[in-house]
């Protein structure tokens, strides 16, 4: 097992108070939350279970009641439907098949709209991901799953973690320095900009 | 398409920004051992490339080159992964130069072929040396034309063409968590090119009559953007940054972290908002200032 200081990136000496803080902005940075439908939320579990490990291991070591864990992880798709299966392809990665379920249903109702919406998201396909999710928050506009999809769309990356505080393209410093480069060869533009 | 990746300089340390130039001129080494010729496709995105497929490591040689045939530079060593940044640069160049040949007429083409055939003995070399690669470029680069031919109206798909592009450089990377890491990594920052890149060209398609997803997507007639459809397509591209920034937290990059820390969770939107304001220059002009003294 790793050196938990090591893995929470504080030094042995460092006080209690620093300890924590480190785990929190760690814990922050791969919580499951910043991991939502993403196709690498099993790397980040492993980590998150490192960070909790580590603060446990330090915590005992420091002769400390070990502190309540958080409440993570909890599935997505506890709820049983008839578009089960293609939850389950989807936990399991595989959005191949996930698509090729859905694409055999015939029922188009609000969960397969849904579906068919995580399955883009995690492909990347962002914008069509969002008129999924917003079609099925129309649909069945009571579903607290759908609409925490379509708000985590609409809100989400802003809430994200960031060690600069703010994330977004409208919440940035739009100061770009223009004249920045420096390559050498760059007296014709035209093979920089192709 | 490429050119958007900029390191915000001004938030480096020293340090940091050294090591930005390093790789910088390592690549411009392993491009010129393609042929000289190579070394035009440098800039900044291929510079990140190389970052990211290289293992980590920063132990600076000194290489003396034409412009500096004195005392040489501190930069990268020759490495598997810096030959291979190299080879996948010249290859995803020369391909888009001769899409841009294909999608231009007459006197328009001409500079676009005069640039294929100065880059083309660099490329076939590239191309010898990574056959599958080349292939799989065209083949994507095949998909991306016939989408943009059809004048596709989804954002997504033809950025997909592209984003699955540059996924394809981290193919072989090894270990597997590093591989997902980086595929993840390469395909949404090839999807924030190809849409800020389309964004980027909004009014001159407007003029020209060019395809445009953007354009068509938000139903922008005279490429100016409408408040709900900046807001849209700034959610998009942020959520592709989140997915660039999530993944880039599951690997250790070494010495790199500072430095991609802050492109990734700063540079992008920087370039991403300049865009959108109107206020990118692609075209970089070399000023003295620009030449930073080691």
């Amino acid at each position: 097992m790793k050196d938990p200081y090591q893995v929470l990136g504080v030094p042995e000496t460092a006080s209690d108070e620093e300890v924590k803080r480190a785990y929190r902005e760690l814990a922050r940075k791969y919580h499951p939350d910043n991991y939502q439908n993403n196709p690498l939320a099993d790397l980040a579990e492993e980590k998150m279970k490192e960070i909790n490990a580590a603060y446990e291991d330090i915590n005992r070591r420091r002769d400390r009641q070990s502190r309540p864990q958080s409440t993570y992880y909890q599935s997505h798709y506890d709820d049983v439907s008839s578009l089960q299966r293609v939850r389950q392809q989807i936990q399991a990665g595989n959005l191949t098949e996930a698509e090729a379920l859905l694409n055999r249903c015939p029922d188009h109702n609000a969960e397969w709209y849904f579906l068919r919406g995580v399955i883009r998201y995690q492909r990347g396909w962002m914008d069509e991901a969002r008129n999924d999710y917003q079609r099925a928050c129309q649909m069945d506009p009571s579903n607290t799953e759908y609409r925490q999809a379509l708000h985590y769309m609409n809100h989400g990356p802003a809430r994200t973690y960031s060690p600069y505080g703010s994330f977004g393209t409208d919440l940035c410093c739009a100061n770009l320095c223009a004249n920045t480069c420096f390559n050498p060869w760059c007296v014709c533009p035209f093979f920089c900009c192709y | 398409m490429f050119g958007y990746v900029r390191p915000p300089l001004e938030g480096l340390t020293e340090e940091d920004s050294d090591r930005f130039r390093r790789a910088y001129c390592g690549l411009c080494h392993a491009l010129s051992r393609r042929g000289t010729a190579a070394r035009w496709v440098l800039n900044y995105d291929f510079t990140l490339l190389a970052i990211l497929l290289s293992d980590g490591e920063d132990v600076p040689v000194t290489r003396r080159c034409a412009l500096h045939p004195a005392r040489g530079r501190p930069c990268l060593p020759a490495t598997d992964a810096l030959e291979l940044a190299a080879d996948q640069s010249l290859i995803l160049a020369y391909w888009q130069i001769r899409d841009h040949v294909d999608d231009h007429r007459a006197l328009k083409r001409i500079p676009f072929r005069g640039a294929s055939a100065f880059l083309r003995d660099a490329y076939r070399n590239a191309a010898a040396a990574r056959p599958e690669f080349d292939l799989r470029v065209q083949e994507q680069l095949r998909v991306l034309g016939q989408l943009e031919r059809a004048r596709c109206k989804s954002l997504d798909a033809p950025a997909d063409a592209f984003a699955a592009l540059l996924r394809d450089a981290a193919r072989d990377v090894e270990p597997l968590t590093r591989r997902r890491v980086l595929q993840q990594i390469f395909y949404h920052l090839g999807r924030w090119v190809y849409l800020v890149d389309a964004a980027d060209d909004l009014k001159r398609d407007s003029v020209s009559g060019n395809y445009n997803p953007v354009a068509l997507r938000y139903a922008l007639s005279d490429g100016r953007w409408t408040e709900p459809a900046r807001r849209d397509f700034t959610l998009t591209l942020d959520h592709s940054v989140h997915n660039i920034a999530a993944a880039f937290e599951l690997w250790d990059f070494g010495p790199w972290t500072p430095l991609l820390e802050r492109i990734f969770y700063a540079g992008l939107f920087q370039v991403g908002r300049a865009v959108l304001d109107g206020a990118f220059h692609k075209r970089r002009i070399i000023t003295p200032e620009s030449e930073v003294e080691q």
